[in-house]
């Protein structure tokens, strides 16, 4: 559906929402159509293209809020039925709020028209070079799963104070997961993703080599050593282990008081060299668009600067109960009511080289991948360190499996000992290694 | 919807298979007094395997006129074709299975619409007001209600014509507790195939709200475990989890054909001889499985399917593709989770069978061990059945006595080593009947369960 054509239904919709007894309305629509082929066992699997617009009705009674949606475009008055049952049945907040109108700047290179002709036979062609790839660094490689996925995305956001933005975008995901098989040892898995969007820039070699490489690392691993003490932990690792900085920075859990940091703005939470900050706008970023889900305009927010927290993230519903400014943080798809979430998530990298960070550690351990959990509340975590190395002496001395790791990120954060100039961006995460004190080793 | 994808069908070319799906949702969130969310959702559309050349493709459309399921058909085969020129493997063939054929609709006399969204809102304030009240430590509360209702229609090529009513509603309640600075989180959830009336009978709202409170409360202060190897009892949902992430993976046929452990395996002792383990689309020993699948999404029907048999392992789970591969019987595992997902392997409801020994012999035979009871925040686990799982609630057994209640537990392992470290079953038998989605690529509402066991596994714990 064009984006013309979107506009007129998301119309309709808002027009309908108001005639069965809104005061205030939002309607999100979007339109998708996604091609994917994928690669399983080192064998081409189903390719599948799927299309779909749906559109998502946000209705104000006063201070009450329903929401509905749905994508059958026969059915969008039921929808605004329920929409305004809903809002009429629940109990009202004063912070349900429209954000004000806000001018929308464009950015450039969302959209490749290089899409519109990338069809299912593109898809597959793609999926088999990353086969062919992993599998030519070392025939020993097993590609477990691999997907390569082409979509082209409309959306119109509209309201009753006089919003209207739209956007038209691009994007191109892949990813693998290998492992690698020699008699009866199986490495752990590696798994390695890689995004543009552009047609010219797919890059789905440099993920396949290195998942395949990571792989074969982790060959041979033994029984490591208990210990407490250092850990580098790979960009993919960090990932992993610090997913719950998004839940921490998020403002509505910090106005339901279901973070530590609810009220530490302004305080010391980490290390003086870590900075992360959040910037929708950075060009041709996995988190990149013009506006957030409630039409308000990204931009570059500073979360936690020189170790102190600066932000939490904000919707208009949150920045409204905390009485500061709309971070332009409201995420979500049509079929959901507008959420937190962040955008181009990046801790800043800092000045030393990984190689350089290694040198510097006695007795540690290397993590390319942590396999466990962290909890959001306490920040206690515990799991197993995969595709993990012993370094011995400043040097990586051999592969080691099924240690476990165990620690509590926060005091992680205020301890951390570096953080490596190399970064890497695994969908819109963009962490550098990050080389950690104190933290529990236990070889099973 | 049926009348018209058989006609449409009944004039096609190659294999094909129609699923058309309609799911209607509603979630209402209360957290500390005040809503989240109320929303409702619609979403409707016709997914298409067509199989050309030995290849299979897939489309989906939400335009289910005669001339968009048409175009959808001509989307799915033109996929295959396009793949069918890089597949190194052909597919030999769909297995023959018996397929669906009629109505099949979840049992229950108290469906979920003939209670007004004013009644669910109040179990939901209701619910969270009662975690809130729980206790003075508590600072944060999250309550939930959530349904899916779907209506599908599978039509195939080659037999199936059904017509499919399911309706599974569900709570979740979160406490988080704080003392002196110190931040501790209680997760209580239920969920179920059925109606209104079949959810509250599961746990009741206080049951749920206290056992949240508890928990995160327990937690304060507490002392962590110490590390290493230990005899432990596992309670029927983390038995569930085990069954699921950590054995139930490496089953599934495509994972199996992709490498995993089990792969050379059928026939062989892979647990003590105690151990049957099956996966079944009933809710088999005890109602309300939130699993239940009479139908699977390739139209076949459903049955127990036995995996391991007193500790050797008998069989995989397939869909039809697999199934052919193996020269098997389909046992029904193929599902999607909504009309734009290819039906692809996934669990049901999957569970240890009950043995012989009550609850309190397993607890009284361990000296120095712990009581584990369902998962904490997450669990993840390799086709070698490594696994690692967070423990919501983990207590010391000293002298075959419940005692300590200990922080911050993660058991992981080799599952099938675990599964060998049994000695001793329960007479019991629960569904962990919880409010989460197995995620493969797509979500799956699944169940898992079992008696209480006791084992010896590897406890996570700090290096002083």
């Amino acid at each position: 559906m064009s984006n013309g054509n979107l506009l007129d239904t998301c119309q309709r919709a808002l027009d309908l929402v108001r005639r069965h007894g809104a005061d205030r309305a939002e309607v999100f629509g979007e339109t998708t159509r996604t091609i994917t082929s994928a690669v399983e066992k080192d064998d081409l699997q189903i390719s599948k293209s799927r299309q779909e617009t749906r559109v998502g009705l946000r209705a104000f009674v006063g201070t009450q809020v329903g929401f509905a949606s749905t994508n059958d475009l026969s059915k969008v008055e039921d929808a605004a039925v329920d929409a305004v049952t809903l809002a009429k049945a629940s109990p009202g907040d004063p912070h349900n709020v429209l954000p004000d109108p806000n001018p929308v700047v464009p950015i450039d290179g969302l959209y490749d028209p290089g899409a519109d002709t990338f069809g299912t036979a593109d898809a597959v062609n793609q999926a088999i070079r990353m086969l062919e790839t992993a599998k030519l660094v070392d025939r020993r490689v097993i590609v477990g799963e691999s997907e390569f996925t082409a979509g082209i995305r409309n959306c119109v956001l509209i309201n009753s104070a006089g919003a209207e933005a739209s956007e038209r975008s691009t994007l191109f995901t892949y990813s693998v997961l290998t492992t690698a098989r020699d008699k009866d040892q199986v490495s752990n898995m590696a798994f390695k993703f890689g995004a543009t969007r552009s047609v010219d820039s797919i890059d789905v070699e440099r993920i396949a080599r290195r998942s395949s490489e990571d792989s074969l690392g982790s060959l041979g691993a033994r029984k490591g050593q208990s210990f407490n003490g250092q850990v580098l932990l790979d960009p993919y690792a960090v990932l992993n282990l610090l997913a719950l900085l998004p839940f921490q920075l998020n403002g509505r859990n910090a106005l339901r008081g279901m973070t530590r940091w609810k009220d530490a703005l302004g305080e010391t939470v980490a290390v003086p060299a870590f900075t992360l900050v959040d910037d929708g706008r950075i060009p041709g970023g996995v988190g990149t668009a013009s506006f957030d889900r409630e039409g308000v305009p990204h931009r570059r927010t500073a979360l936690i600067e020189g170790g102190i927290l600066r932000s939490f993230m904000h919707n208009a519903y949150t920045a409204d109960a905390f009485g500061v400014p709309n971070t332009g943080h409201a995420a979500g798809s049509a079929g959901s009511l507008p959420a937190i979430g962040p955008t181009n998530f990046a801790i800043v990298p800092g000045e030393v080289g990984k190689s350089d960070l290694i040198s510097g550690i006695r007795r540690g351990l290397l993590v390319n991948r942590f396999s466990g959990n962290a909890d959001p509340i306490s920040g206690d975590f515990s799991g197993v360190a995969k595709a993990a190395y012993l370094i011995i002496d400043g040097k990586i001395d051999r592969p080691v499996a099924g240690s476990l790791i165990a620690g509590n990120v926060f005091e992680a954060l205020k301890s951390l000992s570096g953080i490596s100039r190399e970064t890497e961006t695994v969908f819109n995460y963009t962490f550098p290694f990050l080389r950690l004190e104190g933290i529990s080793v236990t070889a099973e | 919807m049926q009348k018209l994808l058989e006609k449409v069908i009944a004039g096609a070319t190659g294999w094909l298979e129609l699923r058309y799906q309609a799911r209607s949702t509603k979630r209402i969130t209360v957290r500390n007094g005040s809503l989240e969310e109320s929303s409702s959702a619609l979403v409707a559309g016709l997914g298409v395997r067509a199989l050309v050349d030995g290849v299979l493709g897939f489309a989906s459309t939400t335009d289910v006129s005669e001339r968009g399921i048409r175009a959808a058909i001509d989307a799915a085969q033109a996929a295959a074709r396009t793949s069918a020129q890089a597949k190194k493997q052909r597919i030999k063939g769909l297995a023959s299975a018996p397929m669906a054929k009629g109505r099949f609709a979840v049992n229950t006399d108290d469906p979920l619409d003939a209670h007004s969204l004013e009644e669910k809102l109040a179990l939901v304030l209701g619910l969270d007001e009662r975690i809130r009240s729980g206790a003075k430590e508590i600072v944060s509360s999250t309550a939930s209600y959530g349904e899916i209702q779907d209506e599908k229609v599978i039509v195939t090529t080659d037999g199936a014509s059904a017509h499919i009513f399911d309706s599974k509603p569900e709570l979740r309640t979160i406490a988080v507790a704080s003392r002196n600075g110190d931040q501790t989180m209680g997760l209580e959830s239920s969920g179920i195939t059925g109606g209104w009336s079949d959810l509250l009978e599961i746990a009741t709202l206080e049951e749920l709200a206290d056992k949240a409170v508890q928990v995160a409360v327990d937690q304060l202060s507490a002392p962590h475990p110490s590390g290493g190897t230990s005899v432990v009892v596992l309670d029927p949902s983390l038995v569930g989890i085990l069954c699921h992430e950590a054995i139930g993976h490496t089953v599934e046929a495509d994972i199996v054909l992709g490498g995993a452990i089990t792969a050379d395996k059928i026939g062989r002792v892979v647990g003590s001889e105690l151990v049957t383990l099956c996966d079944s689309g009933a809710t088999e020993h005890a109602p309300f499985a939130v699993g239940i699948l009479p139908v699977d999404d390739e139209g076949v029907l459903t049955r127990r399917t036995v995996i391991i048999e007193h500790g050797v392992l008998r069989s995989f789970l397939h869909n039809r593709e697999t199934a052919a591969h193996y020269g098997v019987a389909p046992t029904g595992n193929a599902r999607a989770y909504v009309y734009s997902d290819d039906p692809i392997i996934r669990m049901r409801n999957t569970y240890i069978e009950p043995g012989e020994t009550s609850v309190d012999e397993l607890i009284g035979g361990v000296r120095n061990g712990y009581y584990l009871r369902e998962l904490g925040m997450s669990g993840q686990a390799d086709s070698n059945a490594e696994f690692m799982f967070g423990v919501r609630e983990a207590h010391r057994i000293v002298d075959g006595k419940i005692g300590e209640f200990v922080r911050g537990a993660t058991i992981s392992g080799n599952a099938f080593d675990v599964l060998k470290s049994i000695d001793a079953v329960g007479d019991d038998f629960a569904w962990e009947n919880g409010a989460g989605a197995c995620g493969k690529g797509q979500f799956a509402k699944v169940d898992a369960g079992g008696p209480h066991v006791r084992c010896t596994l590897t406890i996570g714990g700090r290096q002083a």
